[in-house]
């Protein structure tokens, strides 16, 4: 890739403790924890979040059902290569409907394809349509003690969300008093 | 007697705050990448509603309300430092300028949660864990452009030897605020600067920038401003002063 950008790092939001982490989408940065400070900066605006990790797009092996299905892409490790942890992701449901990719646990292999070799033995594949799979050494989480600096504050700023800006009543009043409003919008209920 | 001086250093706080918001609000839309521009926002946002938290205190003591406070006041009469009026400037200045005013800040909340005035205490409670944020992420960004490229070095290092001037001068006191120091409303100024210079130029050295020998602040008194103050307020204050919009907010 000839790309000038830092290098990509996704991003995986907790909403709440004991929920899964999920793929919030991904931002660009100099380093790990760069790419932390950023992934709190741009995804967690809003209440609420538990714990972030973020994790170099690089890093992340990903196969859909379909590639997996075809078995072309796993070779052995040899049998005294050293183990480490990966953390597995899958995504589930129909590819047209609003999903994530979720993690659903971690598994000790040598390399990225035995991971999802293990993975998919260990994780039950209905539903399935994507696999991630990185080692958790790449994987950057935020801290518990650091959450009331990085997190709490976004539960006080009730300005940041839509509904805090009644616009469409004020909109519709101004209208009103202007004459401005056709028959169609004066019909229509306020959503 | 104390309210009047306490409301005096409230507003000097509250100033501060509002006009490194100002600035900072400066880079929206310009910042060097999309995420960095969302959490330099972020930051300016944040110190403006820091300064909301301590104009609201100052209207407490005084009966003044911020806004006629912010959009009514003159150059001559507003309490800040002249480090948060300069012009935003280059990426490292004003990196580095909310870096140094984010250090300053860290202590000094760290003083002020413990106020023997209950209000001072609760805003300061409530800023300290975003300051604690804010100081994360300028201290990042300060390492990395210290130790990384050579023109990065060459202008953090211009940035830092034209602010540190300016920074010292968040320890001179306003008139008479020893008695507050006295009363344990306001922390000792200089305690804050031996605890400011310690943790920043530490930071610095670890960043690879030498921190400039100059000791003396580059203004004493809060009431001296630079042309650069008239300019942003002018431009901050039209809309509300104008007679056409000038109407209810």
């Amino acid at each position: 890739m000839n790309d000038s950008q830092w290098a990509r790092y996704e991003v995986f939001e907790q909403e709440r403790a004991g929920a899964p982490h999920r793929n919030a989408g991904s931002v660009h940065a100099s380093d790990a924890e760069m790419a932390l400070g950023n992934a709190r900066d741009v995804f967690v605006r809003r209440p609420n979040c538990f714990s972030l990790w973020v994790v170099p797009e690089a890093a992340v092996f990903a196969k859909t059902a379909q590639e997996v299905a075809r078995d072309d892409w796993y070779a052995a490790p040899a049998a005294d290569a050293p183990r480490e942890t990966y953390l597995v992701f899958s995504k589930k449901g129909q590819p047209a409907r609003e999903t994530f990719v979720e993690y659903v646990g971690e598994v000790q292999a040598a390399t990225p394809a035995h991971a999802l070799r293990v993975a998919l033995e260990t994780f039950p594949p209905q539903d399935v349509f994507v696999w991630w799979v990185a080692p958790e050494r790449r994987v950057l989480k935020s801290e518990q003690a650091d959450a009331a600096s990085m997190f709490a504050p976004a539960r006080a700023k009730k300005y940041r969300m839509h509904t805090f800006y009644p616009v469409e009543p004020i909109m519709r009043e101004l209208k009103s008093a202007q004459g401005m409003l056709d028959n169609s919008e004066k019909t229509t209920d306020n959503d | 007697m104390n309210d009047t001086l306490l409301a005096r250093n409230v507003l000097a706080l509250a100033d501060d705050s509002l006009l490194l918001g100002h600035r900072n609000s400066e880079w929206a839309g310009h910042a060097p990448i999309l995420e960095e521009d969302i959490a330099f926002a972020n930051l300016a946002l944040d110190e403006l509603g820091h300064a909301q938290l301590w104009y609201e205190l100052h209207q407490e003591l005084t009966g003044r309300e911020p806004d006629e406070t912010i959009f009514f006041r003159d150059a001559a009469d507003y309490l800040n430092v002249q480090l948060v009026e300069l012009p935003k400037g280059d990426w490292a200045f004003s990196m580095l300028r909310q870096y140094l005013f984010d250090a300053y800040e860290n202590v000094l909340l760290a003083h002020l949660v413990n106020s023997s005035n209950a209000r001072v205490a609760e805003i300061a409670a409530k800023q300290r864990p975003e300051e604690m944020y804010h100081l994360r992420h300028t201290s990042n960004w300060v390492k990395r452009l210290g130790l990384g490229a050579a023109e990065s070095h060459r202008r953090m290092t211009a940035a830092l030897n034209e602010l540190w001037a300016y920074a010292l001068q968040l320890f001179a006191p306003l008139e008479n605020a020893q008695a507050l120091t006295d009363a344990n409303i306001l922390p000792d100024p200089r305690a804050l600067q031996t605890e400011w210079e310690n943790q920043v130029g530490a930071h610095l050295t670890a960043s690879a920038l030498a921190v400039p020998a100059a000791r003396a602040p580059r203004a004493k008194s809060r009431s001296e401003h630079t042309a650069h103050l008239r300019e942003l307020l002018t431009e901050m204050q039209e809309v509300a002063r104008s007679e056409v919009y000038g109407v209810e907010w």
